[in-house]
């Protein structure tokens, strides 16, 4: 007898503002899922976003969810983690929030490789503020900031995050449900950092550089026999400039902030725990 | 007997002025007296000129004193710079090899050749401050062997040959000054109570007063002068099981603090003005998203990278205003070292309480004065915490309840059934965004009466310090660590008769209103001493309880001194014809 489908019951109730046709529904339905199979409850999910279409993610969730501001969503998360190790801990943002205004935080979430899963959502513009390049713009040939063209090149997200030493990398597509829904399990269940890519396509404002047809006629899944600790082959299969790759790029094993916390704690300590008293005895 | 002596040791960084000036304070708190101390760094990593000022008294002190009684210089430079500052019948020590200027005829100045001791008779030119330390204790009869016993403590760990190495510079300059140095002055090393005081600094008090409130999560980037904040937590929080971690920047930082205190725990961070100008986003955000957090900025000179080794209190606008909107805050400000630790704990009752971000204002004076704390003023446990819900199964769960109550309870994540959102936009009861123009209205009179009930929240009596003649008609405010050159200006300004009352509100956000309108209905002029250039705190009391208000400032990067407050209020005294004045001497 099939199981059954208990997703709904990761939804919050509260109808999702996206325009119609956005790849971000495919993504908000594969995460359900995805918590659904896990059997994850609601209570121990927190989810934390920035600011952007993407972002709003949360309040269609039902979990703990901190909407906050534009970029932060990572050292935010980075805190809850600490404060509460036994949260599964979940950020979500967009290309925007998460390359631009926020691109300097993954490096250091990424080394420090802090326990949680971070979905980013590339769809290759600015979306809620109507139609500007974002880092990730390529093909689409002029946005409204850059009505003559581009000045700069797009960053490869995957890419960056496997060189920022992310200890779980990989790539999904919003119209591959059933694949998105796995990435993200193995995700969560990754004991790291874990960052995962997802290609959507934003109906409203770039139709071109996340293209639905142009991505099922390119993409590839990541062959079977790769060795996710061979980090020169990840990048190999992350910046195929012939085909899009999709699946786990890297997938390695190292100590989390969690672990190197406990590890000073224990060196701090030495034998015994202090007290305020100990304290103060140094400056007596 | 000189119950309150002050010296200065000044020389090059890295000639161990500053351990010369530490040992005298870690002997002097072990007797008993109280200590106040100013230095100075210089803008270099290596060298460059640095002077420590240490005053002791067998009573309690809040000033670390204007011109010294005893002024120790280890070369030429640094006697050029500091003679200037010591008093008329002031004592000199200084190496032998200095040009002594005409104006030190018929003063007594004792000269040693301390480079030659250190660098011939043993052979180590970093001795030289031992040496020092050595003849500073037979000029003024400091207890000997408690500096053997001192230098022990500190050099035992480096072996036995650098301890010998110590002890022997130390009875060189002890033996140099018994044969070749009668004692000409009057100066001794004041007695204690001996009643043992413990000694820190601004901003290990900081750190204590954070930790005895409960904080286990710091997360900061280090900056000039608040670094030592989170150096001494990375040392000592983890063995009360916290943790401390240096982010890539203060944004992440504060937005870490955001997510580990939405979780539940006690989190802070310290930064000084650039810091805070990074930070100001984030405020908003926990102001909206009603988050506790405490942010210590350790002021320094600005704007931008302005002097970063030296002081200021230009930041008052930023603590007050800084974010856009409508952003609630308490903004707290110490004003001596016992106080830091008790400010920054009282910072946590309220961030937890009223669920809100406090930014404690301290200055890179207060920060890094070594001052006496009596030990019964570090103890304290937390007096207050977040107010939790009862959840109910039947009703989902409302963050953000409207209601008679001035805080809503918080369920923290992990709670059963207490799902929802917390969130910069503005929302609904539930935590929904919401743009309509009631619930905006009604949200933000929800966030800013929490400001009326702390005024109103007797953890926050108690928040001002009165000096003074009740009575006068004169009448100073000023805040942060002017508050000790204040006190000292009001009791010389008394010895002129001239009658002054101060009063240094410890709460600029919300002011203590009750107490600062009393205060004002006393006196007839309100002089404002403070160290930035617009006159930050006048400003607020003027467009606060519209009154006039007379701006005493100061930017030169080094604290007031008393004397040009006395000044002030002699000026302020001829416009209000106080007669019991008599001269107007030079005070000090």
């Amino acid at each position: 007898m099939e199981e059954q489908d208990r997703s709904c019951e990761y939804l919050s109730g509260v109808s999702p503002v996206w325009c119609p046709g956005c790849g971000y529904y495919g993504i908000l339905s594969a995460l359900v899922e995805g918590l659904a199979d896990l059997k994850l409850p609601t209570n121990e999910l927190a989810l934390i976003s920035g600011i952007g279409c993407s972002s709003r993610l949360p309040y269609f969730v039902k979990a703990y969810g901190f909407h906050s501001i534009h970029g932060r969503g990572l050292p935010i998360a980075q805190g809850v983690k600490t404060a509460n190790p036994e949260l599964t801990v979940l950020a979500v943002g967009g290309d925007g929030d998460g390359l631009a205004i926020g691109g300097g935080h993954l490096p250091h979430i990424a080394r420090n490789n802090v326990d949680m899963t971070y979905l980013l959502f590339n769809n290759a513009i600015y979306g809620m503020t109507k139609g500007q390049f974002s880092p990730t713009t390529v093909l689409f040939p002029t946005t409204k900031t850059s009505p003559f063209g581009f000045l700069g090149d797009a960053v490869n997200p995957s890419a960056l995050a496997i060189v920022y030493g992310a200890s779980f990398v990989a790539r999904g597509f919003s119209v591959k449900k059933e694949h998105l829904k796995d990435l993200i399990i193995q995700g969560i269940q990754h004991r790291g950092f874990s960052f995962i890519e997802v290609l959507a396509s934003c109906s409203s404002f770039n139709t071109t550089d996340m293209n639905v047809a142009r991505i099922i006629k390119n993409l590839q899944m990541v062959p079977e026999d790769h060795n996710p600790e061979n980090g020169i082959e990840a990048m190999r299969l992350a910046t195929d400039k012939e085909k899009i790759n999709l699946g786990v790029f890297v997938r390695s094993q190292r100590p989390t902030l969690g672990d190197r916390f406990q590890e000073v704690q224990k060196k701090a300590k030495g034998k015994a725990s202090a007290a305020m008293e100990d304290l103060l005895a140094q400056f007596a | 007997m000189h119950p309150d002596l002050t010296l200065r040791i000044a020389g090059e960084s890295g000639e161990g002025v500053i351990t010369i000036g530490e040992t005298l304070c870690q002997i002097a708190a072990r007797e008993g007296l109280h200590i106040v101390t100013f230095r100075t760094f210089p803008a270099e990593i290596k060298g460059g000129a640095c002077m420590i000022q240490v005053r002791l008294s067998e009573k309690n002190i809040s000033y670390h004193g204007e011109r010294v009684d005893f002024l120790v210089c280890l070369n030429q430079e640094a006697l050029g710079e500091n003679l200037p500052d010591l008093k008329d019948h002031g004592v000199l020590l200084c190496e032998a090899e200095c040009d002594l200027p005409e104006e030190l005829l018929g003063r007594t100045v004792y000269k040693v050749p301390f480079d030659r001791i250190a660098t011939r008779e043993i052979g180590s030119r970093i001795s030289k401050n031992i040496v020092v330390l050595g003849t500073l204790s037979h000029i003024l009869s400091l207890p000997k062997r408690q500096i053997e016993g001192f230098i022990t403590e500190k050099f035992a760990r480096k072996g036995k040959a650098v301890l010998d190495h110590n002890l022997d510079a130390l009875q060189r300059g002890f033996d140099f000054a018994e044969r070749n140095l009668g004692k000409k002055d009057p100066y001794k090393f004041p007695k204690g109570n001996e009643q043992k005081m413990l000694l820190m600094t601004g901003n290990q008090a900081i750190a204590l007063g954070a930790t005895a409130s409960g904080m286990r999560y710091f997360f900061g980037y280090p900056i000039t002068p608040a670094s030592e904040i989170m150096e001494w937590l990375a040392v000592h929080l983890p063995k009360l099981g916290g943790i401390v971690l240096q982010t890539e920047d203060e944004i992440s930082a504060i937005c870490s603090v955001a997510g580990a205190s939405w979780a539940g725990g006690r989190s802070m961070t310290s930064t000084s003005g650039p810091g805070l100008s990074l930070m100001s986003e984030t405020i908003g955000l926990l102001s909206m998203a009603e988050i506790p957090a405490v942010i210590v900025d350790s002021q320094r000179g600005g704007p931008s990278t302005g002097m970063p080794t030296k002081t200021e209190q230009s930041d008052l606008f930023l603590a007050l205003y800084g974010s856009h909107g409508d952003a609630t805050r308490v903004v707290m400000a110490p004003t001596s070292v016992p106080d830091c630790f008790r400010v920054t704990a009282l910072a946590f009752d309220l961030a937890e309480k009223y669920q809100l971000p406090v930014i404690v204002l301290v200055d890179q004076a207060l920060s890094a004065r070594l001052e006496t704390v009596e030990p019964r003023l570090v103890k304290r446990a937390p007096l207050a915490s977040r107010l939790t819900a009862k959840l109910r199964e039947d009703a989902p769960f409302a963050r953000y309840q409207l209601g008679e109550s001035d805080v809503s309870p918080v369920a923290l994540p992990g709670t059963v059934g207490g799902e929802h959102m917390v969130t910069g936009m503005e929302h609904d009861e539930k935590g929904n965004f919401a743009c309509d123009e009631e619930m905006h209205t009604a949200m933000t009179v929800k966030r800013f009466r929490k400001l009326s009930a702390i005024e109103g929240d007797p953890l926050t009596h108690e928040l001002c310090s009165y000096f003074g003649d009740k009575e006068a008609e004169i009448g100073i405010i000023s805040w942060g660590s002017s508050a000790g050159p204040v006190e000292e200006a009001v009791s010389i300004a008394k010895n002129l008769g001239i009658p002054v009352q101060a009063i240094i509100p410890k709460i600029l956000n919300p002011l203590p209103h009750q107490e600062l309108k009393t205060f004002l209905g006393k006196v007839k002029r309100v002089i404002v001493p403070e160290l930035n250039f617009v006159g930050q705190l006048a400003s607020l009391l003027r467009s606060t309880y519209r009154i006039p208000t007379i701006s005493l400032t100061k930017v030169k990067g080094v604290p007031l001194e008393p004397t040009e407050i006395v000044k002030k209020i002699v000026e302020t005294a001829e416009t209000l014809n106080v007669r019991s004045m008599k001269h107007y001497g030079r005070a000090g």
